[in-house]
Formats: C-alpha cells, sequence, structure tokens
C-alpha cells in the first residue's frame, strides 16, 4: 500500500539546510494499523506530510497504492489526497459554517460525486462513527470528541487507501480520546489501513505496529500485539 | 466542485459577514444606481424631445438671423415684403409664416397676468398641433384685416376670467384692447413648460410693438424631401434682398435632431466617465476585502486543499465569491437605480426609459469587475503552500 524508497527531505537546501527526514524507507501493508512516534523535530510531522501527498519529498521513490507519487505536480497530488488519503487532524479543521454533513460531504465535491450521492455516502459514513443524531449541528454546537467523529467521517468518504491520523486525541480528555481510539480500532477490523501520528505511548499502544522516529531517521519498527497481527504485516516491516 | 456548489459556498461566505459585504460592495452599488438611473431618465427625456419634434413635422425649417454674432446689423430684419416673396419664388412652400415673440402684461378686468404674446400667422395652425377647445384659432382675414384678435389657452381663461367664458370678451394686451376668438387646450408639453403662449395676429403685433421685427420665418412643405432646397432658395432670396451673406440661417429638424443627440451624448459621456471612476473604487473595495478573507480563511483554504481542492478550484471559489460579491451590489444598486428614476421622472414629468441594453450592461460590468478585481485574491488564496495554511491559526 505505502512503499517508501530512500526518502530525504530537506528544507531550504541552499541557505540553512535542515534535514527533515534522512534516508527513510518502509512499508506499510493494507490494513494495517500503525503509529508512528517521535518527539518533536524527529521528523514525523514531515513524514506524515509526504505520506500525505502534501509535500514532496527531495529525494527518494515513493509509491501510494501501486502509484508512484512523488514526481506528481500539485493538481496530480491533489486529486491523490482526494481520492487516496483521508485526513483527520488534531483540531479536526472542520468549516465551522458548514453543518456536520456538509462537512462530511466537503471531499466529495472535489471528487465530483452527485449531489444524491454524496448525501447517502455522507450519511453512511456518518454513521459508521455513530453521529447521525447531530448531522445537522454546526462544529459550535458539538463536542470536540463529536467534531473529531465527524472528521473522521469526513476523511473516510472517499473511500481512500489510508486514514493518516496526526495526534488525533492530542485535543481530547481520556475518555473521550479512548472513544475515539476505538472508532480506529474498528476500522481497522474493517479492515482500513490507518497510520496515526501520536507522542502519547498509550494512544500508541493501540497500533498492532509502531514506527520510532528521531532526528529524521526511523531508528526502531516495533510490532504490537503479535497474536493479533496479520503475518503479511510482519513482511512488511520497515528497513532499520 | 461544479458552478452551483461554487456559488452556493460563495454565497454561504458572503452571507456569513453580510454586513461587511454590503459595505464592501457599496461603491459599486452607488455606481450601478448612477448609470441606471441617469440613464433611464435621460434616455426619457431624449425620447421625449424626439417624439416633440417628430410631432413637430419633419418637413418643417426656420429661418433666423445668426444669433451667434455680437451686433446684429439693424435694417436687415425680416419683413412682410420678404414673406410674400420668398413665397411667390419657392414653389415646394406649402407654408411659409412670420414669428415674433415677446413678454407681456395681460389684463382681464380684475387680473393682471404674463405671457408670450406670439405674432404669427392662420397657418401656423396647420403646422402645429394646437388643439382649439373653444371659437377658432387666427384665420387669413383676421391676419390681412390687423383684426384685434387673440387665442389664449384654457387655463389662462380660467385665471382671467374665473366664473365666465373668456370667449367673446376683451382682454388687454400691453394697453391695446383684444377680442378673444378662441380658447386652446392647456399645452402640456416641455417646451412649454412654465409661459403661458397667446397668439395674435403677425401685423397686429408689428402695430403693437412698433420697435420690435419678426423674429424667425418658419416654413413647411408638401414632404421632407423637399425641406432642404425650400430652406436654401428661400435663405437665398433673403440675402439677395438684404444685401448680406451668412446672416441667415436655415435650421431643419434634422439639425435639431443632431444637437438634441449632441448634448445627450455629452451628459452620457460625462455620466459614464464619473460611473466608472466609482465602479473602480468599488472594484478596489472588493479586491480589498476579498484580500482580508483570504487571509482570514487560509486555514479553510489550506484543508480544501487537503481534501483534494485543486488551485484553480481554490481559484474559481474566490473568483466567483467577488464575482456574487459584485452582482449583489450590482443588482441592488439596479434596483435603487430604477426606483430613482421613476422618482426623478415623476418629479420632471416625462417617462424614464429603462432598456434591457443598459440593465445587462450593468450587469455585465458588475461581474466584470468582480473578476478583474477578483483575480488578485484569488489568485493568493490559489498559491498558498496547504502545509503552512493549515497551521496557520
Amino acid at each position: 500500500m505505502i512503499k517508501m524508497e530512500q526518502i530525504n527531505k530537506i528544507y531550504r537546501p541552499q541557505s540553512n539546510p535542515v534535514h527533515a527526514l534522512r534516508d527513510v524507507s518502509l512499508h506499510i501493508k493494507m490494513g494495517e494499523f500503525v503509529a508512528i512516534m517521535g518527539p518533536s523535530g524527529s521528523g514525523k510531522s514531515t513524514l506524515m506530510n509526504v505520506m500525505g501527498c502534501l509535500d514532496t519529498p527531495s529525494s527518494g521513490a515513493y509509491h501510494l497504492g501501486g502509484v508512484e507519487v512523488s514526481s506528481m505536480n500539485s493538481d496530480q497530488l491533489a486529486t491523490i489526497r482526494n481520492r487516496k488519503i483521508g485526513f483527520v487532524f488534531q483540531n479536526y479543521n472542520l468549516l465551522p459554517r458548514m453543518t456536520a454533513l456538509h462537512n462530511v460531504e466537503l471531499p466529495m465535491l472535489y471528487a465530483g460525486v452527485e449531489k444524491e450521492e454524496r448525501k447517502a455516502r455522507a450519511l453512511d459514513c456518518i454513521g459508521r462513527v455513530g453521529m447521525l443524531d447531530r448531522i445537522h449541528h454546526r462544529p459550535s454546537e458539538l463536542s470536540g470528541g463529536q467534531c473529531q467523529r465527524i472528521a473522521i467521517a469526513r476523511a473516510l468518504v472517499n473511500n481512500p487507501d489510508i486514514i493518516l491520523a496526526d495526534e488525533p486525541t492530542g485535543n481530547l480528555d481520556s475518555v473521550t480520546s479512548l472513544e475515539i481510539m476505538n472508532i480506529f480500532c474498528s476500522l481497522h477490523q474493517e479492515n482500513t489501513t490507518i497510520v496515526l501520528v501520536t507522542h502519547e505511548d498509550d494512544i500508541a499502544a493501540f497500533a498492532r505496529r509502531v514506527l520510532h522516529f528521531r532526528d529524521g531517521k526511523l531508528i526502531n519498527d516495533e510490532i504490537l500485539n503479535p497474536h493479533l497481527t496479520e503475518p503479511s504485516a510482519v513482511e512488511g516491516g520497515g528497513d532499520i | 466542485m461544479n458552478l452551483g456548489e461554487s456559488i452556493r459556498v460563495a454565497w454561504d461566505s458572503i452571507r456569513a459577514n453580510m454586513l461587511r459585504s454590503i459595505l464592501t460592495t457599496l461603491g459599486i452599488m452607488i455606481g450601478i444606481t448612477a448609470v441606471i438611473a441617469v440613464v433611464a431618465v435621460g434616455q426619457g427625456g431624449q425620447q421625449s424631445i424626439m417624439k416633440e419634434m417628430e410631432q413637430f413635422g419633419s418637413n418643417l425649417f426656420y429661418i433666423t438671423m445668426d444669433w451667434r454674432r455680437d451686433e446684429l446689423p439693424t435694417g436687415r430684419e425680416f419683413t412682410m415684403n420678404d414673406i410674400e416673396i420668398i413665397k411667390a419664388n419657392v414653389p415646394e412652400l406649402e407654408y411659409l409664416l412670420p414669428c415674433a415673440q415677446t413678454f407681456s402684461t395681460i389684463k382681464s378686468r380684475d387680473k393682471v397676468k404674463t405671457a408670450q404674446v406670439f405674432g404669427t400667422e392662420a397657418d401656423y395652425a396647420h403646422l402645429h398641433p394646437l388643439e382649439i377647445t373653444a371659437g377658432r384659432f387666427l384665420n387669413n382675414s383676421d391676419c390681412l384685416g390687423k383684426r384685434r384678435v387673440v387665442v389664449i389657452d384654457e387655463e389662462l381663461a380660467q385665471e382671467l376670467f374665473p366664473r365666465t367664458s373668456a370667449l367673446g370678451k376683451r382682454i388687454i394686451i400691453d394697453n391695446q384692447t383684444m377680442v378673444v376668438c378662441g380658447l386652446l387646450k392647456a399645452e402640456n408639453s416641455i417646451f412649454g413648460m412654465g409661459t403661458k403662449v397667446i397668439y395674435i395676429p403677425m401685423r397686429v403685433w408689428l402695430d403693437i410693438y412698433p420697435g420690435g421685427s419678426i423674429s424667425y420665418i418658419e416654413g413647411g412643405t408638401r414632404s421632407p424631401e423637399e425641406v432642404k432646397t425650400a430652406m436654401q432658395s428661400s435663405v437665398k432670396i433673403l440675402e439677395k434682398r438684404h444685401h448680406s451673406k451668412d446672416l441667415y440661417q436655415g435650421v431643419d429638424m434634422e439639425q435639431e435632431i443632431q444637437a438634441v443627440n449632441k448634448v445627450t451624448g455629452v451628459m452620457t459621456l460625462v455620466i459614464g466617465i464619473i460611473a466608472g471612476f466609482s465602479l473602480l473604487v468599488g472594484g478596489i473595495g472588493v479586491m480589498n476585502i476579498m484580500l482580508v478573507s483570504v487571509t482570514e480563511r487560509t486555514r479553510e483554504i489550506g484543508l480544501r486543499m487537503a481534501l483534494g481542492a485543486r488551485r484553480r478550484d481554490i481559484l474559481i471559489q474566490f473568483l466567483i465569491e467577488a464575482v456574487v460579491l459584485c452582482l449583489l451590489g450590482g443588482i441592488i444598486g439596479m434596483a435603487l437605480g430604477i426606483g430613482g428614476a421613476f422618482l426623478i421622472s415623476a418629479l420632471a414629468k416625462w417617462p424614464p426609459l429603462i432598456s434591457w441594453t443598459t440593465v445587462l450592461l450593468a450587469f455585465t460590468f458588475s461581474a466584470a469587475i468582480g473578476i478583474i478585481f477578483g483575480i488578485l485574491p484569488a489568485n493568493q488564496a490559489a498559491n498558498l503552500d496547504p502545509i503552512e495554511a493549515l497551521r496557520r491559526d
């Protein structure tokens, strides 16, 4: 699903080069639930940006669902993000003027989905996160946990190859965090590929595999709960 | 994202800041209001003037002394003999009339009024749409026999003789007693606004005002094609009789219409320039607020990009927002302009003329301003880096 080879990312290569990613190579198979951990400045955000096709690597190859994306232009990347990636952000990033339903429909607008189908698919995804009773509420009328559920529904709506969640529980209390992580777990059981960035060990513990980063390098690729992990995922372990 | 969705999104964001949007679009609103109102009133006025001129007839012409000269040479005024000789020598002429006018006091037994005393001949009624409601207009024997008769309009008659009919009554014009022989329907035209005109035979007029003279000659031909020839021949005869070149000027309807068109053309141009500046300022206002909007919504733009919006989607979204904003101003301006036109016209007493061309033009113009002044902000939005934009608060 995700295949990165020798990815480097250097910011400001001319004046004051910052080596954000150094020779990162990793494979993530379909249906895996991976957590990325590391202290700030470890390059995990940069990795998320590259993985999420918001940024392109300075060098290296990145195959996403069989497509080489590292040399695509911004419009092609936008299409990839739209079809293959579902983003979940720490601060939810819901548009405040829109209802929950319209927020969930948003990615489908850019995919050119017809109105009727848009609504049907949005309702389906909202149902999967248990928010059907709140579809006409605006984000300001929802709690943080409810906002994040809507954001997850939005991430699911174009049926992406992977869900990229960047500190999805960072703004939530522990009870709500647990609820959100349970949603991710059930999505994982439905064979959704999930990549989660976090710096909390107990959140990372929900994943089946944890990638540790430091100074732009992948330093440890750890398999959790091995009795639950699919054999194929083990084979796809990252290079250290 | 399709057009309908883009318009809906644009409208949502305009509605979210309704007051700001209305204030922003004020410049465009005022510009469009001014254009619509002034053009409607102007065209209405022009149409009224043209209609009146057409009523006058296209087979008419006038000959005047060149009023642009500093001093008119004395002793070369039109005379009654001129009229007779031109009539006899220009076969195209159907009518030829001397005309003279002066302001005078008009007295009945106990009322005093002012009016324009107009000296002419019986044929005047053939060249102008006068409506006689009682008695008759001046006839040929009045004119040749220098009868002291006068035709006045009903309104003046009512003012002079509030209790009885004025017909057959005596009135005093500049100490000369005259008998009212006919009543006219009260005039209701732009040219006649304000002043009352009363008609007396030309020869009587010359007797009453010994210092006065015929101020212009009015001619009419059987067909409009003959006007030019008849006018030129008449002028030539006058020049020959008075031994002076370039003193007499012929004017026909064609020239009059051209003159009116020239005036309205200049008016339209001036207003167009003013409106243009107003719209320019309005456009800059829209650009400014769109730039603010882009800055405010940086995160939204970043999010939309992350969710799959291409640069061109963002560009189009903001362009449409600018266009919708300008059209909002344009539509409100149009409504105010049409309302204003009716109001002004009601006061000026002529119907406004609101042409579809003007409305369509105003509409197109507002949209064009939106596009022109929306490009810069929209481009700025489209060129944001999604990562940076998402990080912004």
